[in-house]
């Protein structure tokens, strides 16, 4: 049974008494957009807009990547002492996107005092491109969610699908460790159990079991699809925690921007090494790609690296150190090879 | 106008002899499974059953990335680009009007954009009527449609028992009658499927607002509607990089040791780099301006000063926006 009717409510009820109260200045969550499988975030300010909320199955965006530009102060001095106050948010989160704003709040980029964490323990959430594939010629009118929690699509020759819902879920929540938010002030439906951690261990095995030359292969291959267009940076929220992007900067540029094949590489690769211990595998990044690039496998690979070096897995504890951060004895030392 | 008709069986030679002529690209099954624009020979070319390809073809005309010219030494070379004629077969109406609004920018002025130039007098378009508007499109909304053949030099429909080919240009006109060994004159009842299917297309449009666009956002350069859309936007660039008429580009020069390249490439007016200035300034410093710039380009100063959008209602930035904006929205709300 499907408990998104009840979740809804509850969001709303909350939202609206936490505005009206003034415990929060606004509040993030999601709307109905206009295209079908897909939601828009909301930015919510007023008490009495609180029905414009809604919870389903299309839920997928992950709020977190908006915090840190909330509390980002203005560089110049100047502009910083005549900028507002910084608001008191409330956001609405899954279970990826609270290990996000975990990972951002182990950074200090964002301040824990000014959010009120409102976790929602989430089904799964549905991959529009696999629901899309799913209904093949057929254009997609309008889609709900069924009493099981499995899609309803009514299609354009005015029939109703069913779309099972394991089967359009996006392949992150089919990784999912933890879809119910570890860290929440308020959590909202009942508890999820997550999948075992080796869904995405295998994924990552399986890549590393073919030899070099196939895995440059695959590489390649993606490469020469990218059309670096940056989504997949500017819908990550640990992407969103960086103050200055090494994308951005022009004296000296240190990679090209078109998509000669080095700059394509170096562009995935050094994503890849700066979410190292940093990515919780939420799939912002693969869910943004407008060429529906699986770009997840890289920081994926990279978090492993760090979680079996250091044991640190990112998005789990908010009082740890971030393990680039940090310094112990014990660490493991069996990267460092003599010059 | 000529009209003709090619029979279903004859397509596989039509291809054959443009690829006598040219590079031929037609609609095909690429590797992510999405039907895309590829080089001929391919598998099967697919060239009726397909909504719209997910890269809009204006990649042909105005390269992703593009090296104008290399240095060492002092001395600069141009490199020659292909002098290959290209055909473009099944491109969607709405992406062969895109180049209408394309040729302003690069063909209208002084100086003309002689890269652009040369690709444009290369290509001979061969546009696909589209039977499957998607729920994001509009080009009816923005003076186009499903069966409109502007921007392309060959319309064809597709029929029942093959293919519909309605002559747009004279380049078009001369490509049908070299290839009329092939074709066959199309009766009334062919003419008459080719425009049931259009008009049925057209029916499935759902309208958008684009009308008296640019007074509208005049009027609306200091709504609220920019601040919200621009909280929203993640400036990602998806929306113009994926616009079959957004053209705007940097230029680059590559340099080390005293060689290297000067290079074209897409830019974007979502990237905060697009207009920092070298003092620091940024005219544009956050998503509010920037979204707000992006609609005010196409819906209003191309208006103004080339006298048509600068969208042809193709939906691609609306389909792939990570947040789901639509442009429909405001174009709605600035009333």
């Amino acid at each position: 049974m499907t408990e998104s009717p009840q979740i809804e409510s509850r969001l709303r009820e909350t939202a609206s008494g936490l505005l009206r109260e003034k415990k929060v200045s606004l509040f993030l969550g999601y709307e109905k957009a206009t295209l079908p499988f897909r939601t828009a975030p909301l930015f919510l300010t007023a008490a009495d807009e609180a029905e414009r909320l809604v919870w389903n199955p299309f839920c997928s965006a992950n709020l977190a990547v908006y915090l840190p530009r909330l509390f980002k102060a203005p560089a110049d001095a100047r502009e910083a002492k005549a900028a507002p106050a910084p608001p008191t948010v409330g956001v609405v989160l899954k279970g990826c996107d609270a290990r996000s704003v975990v990972a951002l709040l182990q950074e200090r980029q964002v301040p824990r005092e000014k959010l009120l964490l409102v976790g929602v323990a989430c089904p799964g959430m549905v991959d529009r491109r696999k629901a899309e594939r799913a209904l093949g010629e057929h254009a997609c009118l309008g889609a709900g969610e069924d009493a099981r929690g499995n899609v309803r699509a009514v299609v354009d020759d005015g029939t109703e699908v069913t779309l099972r819902r394991e089967q359009i879920v996006a392949d992150a929540c089919l990784e999912c460790r933890a879809p119910t938010p570890a860290l929440h002030d308020l959590l909202l439906g009942t508890p999820v159990a997550g999948k075992q951690a080796d869904a995405a261990r295998r994924r990552v095995a399986e890549l590393e079991s073919k030899p070099l030359d196939a895995r440059w292969a695959r590489f390649q291959e993606l490469a020469a699809r990218c059309i670096r267009c940056n989504a997949c940076r500017q819908a990550c929220p640990m992407c969103a925690g960086c103050k200055t992007c090494l994308l951005d900067q022009t004296r000296p540029r240190w990679i090209g921007a078109g998509t000669d094949a080095s700059d394509v590489a170096l562009y995935h690769l050094l994503r890849a090494f700066h979410l190292a211990g940093r990515c919780t595998g939420c799939g912002a990044c693969a869910r943004a790609c407008p060429m529906g690039l699986d770009v997840r496998l890289l920081s994926r690979k990279m978090s492993q690296e760090v979680e079996d070096l250091y044991g640190f897995r990112p998005g789990e504890a908010a009082d740890a150190t971030p393990v680039l951060s940090a310094f112990s004895l014990d660490d493991s030392q069996d990267f460092v090879t003599e010059p | 106008m000529t009209e003709k008709k090619i029979p279903q069986a004859s397509l596989d030679k039509l291809l054959a002899r443009l690829q006598e002529r040219g590079t031929v690209y037609a609609p095909g099954r690429g590797a992510s499974g999405d039907v895309a624009l590829l080089e001929m020979p391919q598998g099967e070319p697919v060239l009726q059953d397909y909504g719209n390809f997910a890269l809009s073809p204006k990649a042909f005309f105005l390269p992703q990335t593009q090296t104008l010219l290399r240095f060492r030494d002092g001395k600069a070379e141009e490199p020659s680009p292909p002098d290959r004629p290209v055909f473009l077969v099944g491109v969607r109406p709405c992406d062969a009007a895109a180049l209408l609004a394309l040729d302003k920018v690069f063909l209208d002025g002084d100086p003309r954009d002689p890269y652009y130039e040369h690709f444009r007098a290369k290509a001979t378009i061969i546009a696909l009527a589209c039977t499957q508007p998607m729920a994001s499109c509009f080009c009816t909304s923005v003076g186009g449609g499903p069966g409109d053949g502007a921007g392309a030099d060959v319309l064809a429909v597709g029929l029942d028992t093959g293919l519909l080919l309605r002559a747009q240009t004279t380049r078009g006109e001369e490509l049908l009658a070299s290839l009329a060994d092939l074709l066959a004159e199309p009766t009334a009842q062919d003419s008459q499927e080719a425009d049931e299917r259009i008009r049925a297309a057209e029916g499935q449009l759902a309208p958008a607002r684009a009308d008296d666009s640019a007074r509208r956002l005049r009027e609306a350069y200091d709504a609220p509607l920019w601040a919200a859309a621009g909280q929203k936007c993640l400036g990602c660039g998806t929306c113009s990089f994926l616009c079959p008429t957004c053209h705007c580009f940097d230029i680059t020069d590559e340099v080390r040791n005293g060689a290297g390249r000067r290079v074209r490439t897409w830019d974007c007016c979502a990237y905060p780099l697009f207009t920092l200035h070298a003092s620091g300034h940024n005219p544009r410093p956050t998503p509010k301006e920037r979204w707000r710039q992006r609609l005010m380009h196409k819906f209003r100063y191309a208006v103004e000063n080339h006298g048509r959008f600068f969208c042809v209602g193709c939906g691609r930035c609306i389909r792939n926006c990570p947040v789901s904006l639509d442009l429909r929205t405001a174009l709605k709300e600035i009333s």
